[in-house]
């Protein structure tokens, strides 16, 4: 009786919300209701909500409501944070940045999903990078959705290959930049932000060294050290221009989209925009891993997007949000993502997919890369230090403090937020 | 009911409110920097002076506080010595001057901010084009200073005010005694208004001052703080510490600490004016 | 002339920034790399949409809430401490100074977790209890000064015709308090509607923004629309330009009485 009620209130709830998608067909007497909330997907909505349509089919005892949440960025963050621990009831499933899972985790907002979604299954079938990212102490608390990954772009007029290590790239830039005094040598995110986080762990990364020892941050590194001296030293010896300590992903893809750059690091969706039609490097750029020092493949930050199943849901609705987490991350959406929205897949077995090989070939060739892909500090105090330790990076950066004491400094901040 | 309890019935509700939702959560602010407590883990212990003893070491701290209290003074003292001149061109000008002039301090700073920053805008903005040598939000030194011209874009009217006030308090016969025993008027203006302006401008000084000191919106919505955090005022570091990294008890410490450093700015305000002749 | 003069390079400084954001609403959004537009469009102002819209609404909504609030409650302390034997009144008028200069990032953290309890944190009306705090002193100083300047005879005489003190204000008093409550409550007004530490921590959910925290957090989809945050800026600046024109003497003396009455 009172499922029927609660089927009914569901339905007039459907019918009202302008946000919900007419669907599939009636659904079954008794259905359970599930709200899903993510970030828009550039591009056409259409095959996404047909996608969903099929999960409606396949699943009639379930009544699917989706709702668009507004763009990534620290308010979207607050935004969550405010209606998970206000106890909001219409998150049941929802899509959250690479980087939230350790603290929600913590916080007690998300379903264990680790019967699931065994976490040897997880590592087995997903890249490593994104299977660390939501296993918090030996739990998964989140699916990888799709990721984003830290890459190089060249210009393949201006030097020959892609460097393997920092030496290498200076000195291909710098011989770029001695027949073209107007280039710069090499363009990265260097404004006070998360970008700028992504980019000092890379070089934390490529020097060898690591930002979480024990499940606790670790900052304060020799080779840490490293890694900061090389991006401050890009600046201070004009291998990059003095404009990357107040410029994000737009400005430098600009630049380096407008023929001015012979090295950029940035994420994969300036892919699409270097070879758009009209766009004055078109054709004449490649993509690599980013260097290292010791000439392996470079570690690219790992971004991206997660899907998490609230902890607040009954079993009967709890079940099927696991269902619906299965759907949406399976193989199969994994590729309809790559193909029609460009989204670079968390699975292994999907860059060997005959169609993504066929039809998306920048993503199969990606697979290096991805592979390469490192989370930023699994911890879950690492969301609340990540605004401070920004400030300090920016410190060294900019060159108003030395790399060691910048480091010391946030060593400060994440060890004050970590004490228990 | 008496005459007395029915005046306190009246007055009740604003004290209740200024009490309830001024006083009482300061007091509260105290206690709760005397705890660990990082909210959305529900973290929450009773730390004593853990908080203040992280505070006195911490260097960030030290930084927002030289940032404030520069930002405080340049900020002052170049909308002392811009209001007074508008002050004087106010006085003789009609309203529809006095408008045009009140309009930036009727905007809100937001709004303002975000004007300044679009003027600034190192790609298309219209400073940049005008002088492109230099990097206004983009480098540490610089931005603190863009943040200043924010500022005093935005309060000089409210200075021109007060100090416009003050004019109209002097009495005309004065002015024109020391004008018909043939001083000139730049002399009359500075031996004889400028002291009688006195009280007006240590007035205004105290109002700016205080308000330069727990300074927001401004940098929030044009730096949030960086480059570096060399925009960063106590203000914006506590908000930080209280919204981004969830830390409530270290965050009400910066609060606390900074509502100390305006009141210890008040009472000397309070002294310097208390000592006039 | 030479009056003329300065008071052209006033308004250029005050008003120019003003004027180059109107033009910029005006601006073409693929013309904003150029030094200049070619033409002029509404384009940024439609673009705005409901969300922005929505943020006007609950900047009314609110600054409304407060106005209503910081009358209500100042007018009737106001002739307490004026007019009536108030104990401790100079307590109350100086703890109101006191209070406006308090920083309001001293209360954020406790009204947070009060009004979470509560039940209100990202609300609108849970924003109003903190700004009326904030406007109560000035509104206080300013009503208080003004019934003190009325004669005292008229309370005198309303008692004596058998008025309680809550009669003689309600029906006395505040008739003739019309200038004053009407200076109030535009300042007030004003200082709420452009509050943004308050609003940017209590409140979240995006359709429950006022306009400067819409504002401060206009985001595009990669690139700043410049052009659309010019056109709300015009839609937030309207409203008190018009309040600012119009009642600019009431403003003035508002504000200076209310200063010079420390």
């Amino acid at each position: 009786m009172l499922v029927r009620v609660r089927a009914a209130c569901s339905l007039l709830l459907v019918a009202a919300s302008s946000c919900s998608r007419s669907g599939g067909e009636a659904p079954a007497p008794g259905a359970v209701p599930l709200v899903l909330k993510h970030q828009p997907l550039w591009g056409d909505p259409a095959p996404f909500h047909a996608f969903l349509d099929r999960f409606r089919r396949e699943n009639p005892d379930v009544l699917l409501r989706t709702e668009t949440l507004p763009n990534a960025s620290d308010a979207a963050r607050e935004m969550f944070v405010t209606a998970l621990e206000g106890g909001a009831d219409d998150f049941d499933v929802f899509a959250i940045d690479v980087v939230w899972a350790p603290e929600f985790a913590r916080a007690g907002w998300l379903a264990d999903l680790s019967d699931a979604f065994p976490p040897a299954r997880l590592a087995d079938e997903f890249l490593p990078g994104s299977a660390e990212a939501v296993t918090l102490d030996g739990r998964v608390y989140a699916v990888p959705w799709f990721l984003d990954v830290g890459l190089l772009y060249y210009r393949t007029d201006l030097v020959p290959r892609a460097p393997r290590t920092y030496a290498e790239l200076r000195q291909l830039a710098r011989e770029a930049m001695a027949r073209d005094p107007r280039l710069s040598g090499f363009l990265w995110q260097g404004r006070q932000y998360e970008g700028l986080n992504c980019n000092v762990f890379e070089a934390v990364w490529g020097h060898g060294g690591e930002v979480l020892r024990d499940g606790r941050i670790a900052l304060d590194t020799p080779e840490a050290r490293e890694g900061l001296r090389w991006l401050r030293e890009a600046i201070s010896t004009g291998l990059s221009p003095r404009s990357v300590i107040s410029s994000g992903e737009e400005e430098t893809r600009r630049a380096f989209q407008d023929g001015r750059a012979v090295f950029l690091r940035n994420w994969p969706y300036v892919w699409a925009e270097v070879q758009a039609e009209g766009s004055p490097v078109r054709g004449k750029v490649g993509f690599a891993p980013l260097p290292s020092a010791s000439g392996a493949p470079g570690p690219g930050a790992l971004g991206g997007w997660q899907l998490a199943v609230s902890a607040r849901l009954p079993a009967a609705r709890r079940r099927a949000a696991e269902r619906l987490v299965a759907f949406l991350t399976s193989h199969e959406a994994a590729v309809e993502l790559a193909l029609r929205y460009s989204r670079i897949p968390a699975r292994r077995a999907v860059y060997d997919d005959p169609r993504v090989r066929r039809e998306a070939a920048f993503i199969a060739a990606l697979l290096p890369v991805a592979r390469a892909a490192r989370p930023r500090p699994v911890s879950p105090y690492y969301a609340l230090a990540s605004d401070a330790i920004q400030g300090e990076l920016s410190a060294a950066v900019v060159g108003l403090r030395a790399p060691a004491e910048a480091l010391a400094r946030a060593q400060r901040i994440a060890d004050h937020l970590e004490e228990r | 009911m008496t005459a007395r309890s029915q005046a306190a019935a009246l007055a009740a509700p604003a004290v209740a409110i200024l009490g309830g939702v001024a006083v009482a959560p300061v007091l509260a602010a105290a206690w709760l920097s005397l705890h660990r407590s990082i909210l959305v883990f529900h973290e929450q212990r009773f730390a004593g002076l853990d908080n203040y003893r992280f505070l006195v070491a911490d260097g960030r701290f030290w930084s927002a506080l030289g940032t404030t209290a520069y930002f405080t003074a340049v900020a002052v003292a170049a909308e002392l010595v811009l209001g007074l001149p508008v002050a004087v061109l106010l006085q003789r000008g009609g309203g529809l001057l006095r408008a045009a002039v009140l309009l930036p301090w009727a905007v809100p700073t937001a709004v303002s901010a975000r004007m300044w920053a679009w003027l600034f805008n190192a790609d298309y903005g219209l400073l940049h084009r005008i002088l492109p040598a230099v990097d206004w939000l983009g480098s540490p030194r610089i931005a603190l200073h863009a943040a200043i011209l924010v500022d005093v874009w935005k309060t000089t009217p409210f200075v021109a005010l007060l100090l416009l006030a003050g004019l109209q308090a002097i009495p005309e016969e004065v002015l024109q005694a020391a004008r018909v025993d043939g001083a000139r008027p730049a002399r009359v203006f500075f031996s004889i208004a400028l002291p009688l302006l006195r009280p007006a401008i240590l007035l205004a000084l105290l109002f700016r001052s205080l308000d330069a000191f727990r300074v927001f919106d401004a940098i929030y919505v044009l730096t949030e703080g960086g480059p570096a955090n060399a925009t960063e005022t106590l203000s914006i570091y506590a908000y930080k510490t209280l919204m981004r990294s969830g830390d409530f008890g270290y965050g009400s410490a910066l609060s606390v600490a900074t509502f100390a450093c305006v009141v210890a700015l008040g009472l000397v305000w309070l002294r310097v004016l208390g000592r006039r002749p | 002339m030479r009056r003329a003069l300065a008071a052209c390079a006033v308004l250029a400084f005050f008003l120019g920034p003003l004027a180059w954001q109107a033009l910029t609403s005006l601006w073409p959004e693929p013309e904003l790399t150029r030094p200049l537009p070619h033409s002029l469009t509404f384009a940024s102002y439609a673009g705005l949409g409901g969300t922005f819209a929505r943020a006007v609404l609950n900047s009314l909504i609110v600054a409304a809430g407060t106005t209503a609030l910081c009358l209500a409650a100042g007018a009737s302390a106001a002739f307490a401490i004026a007019k009536l034997d108030l104990p401790g009144k100079r307590v109350l008028l100086g703890g109101a100074l006191a209070i406006s200069m308090f920083p309001p990032i001293a209360t954020v953290s406790p009204l947070y977790l009060a009004l979470r309890a509560a039940g209100l944190r990202d609300t609108l009306a849970g924003l109003v209890l903190p700004y009326a705090t904030f406007a109560l002193p000035l509104t206080l100083w300013l009503l208080t000064s003004f019934f003190r300047g009325l004669p005292d005879e008229l309370y005198r005489a309303a008692r004596v015709d058998g008025c309680t003190p809550w009669q003689a204000f309600v029906h006395v008093f505040l008739p003739l308090s019309w200038p004053a409550l009407a200076t109030s409550a535009i300042l007030v007004f004003i200082f709420s509607w452009n509050e943004l530490l308050y609003a940017l921590t209590f409140i979240s959910t995006p359709s429950r923004r006022t306009i400067p925290v819409a504002i401060a957090l206009f985001a595009g989809e990669h690139v700043e629309p410049w052009g659309q945050i010019a056109a709300a800026s015009m839609v937030a600046t309207l409203p008190l330009a018009a309040l600012t024109l119009l009642f600019q003497r009431r403003i003035v003396s508002g504000l200076t009485a209310g200063a010079v009455k420390e």
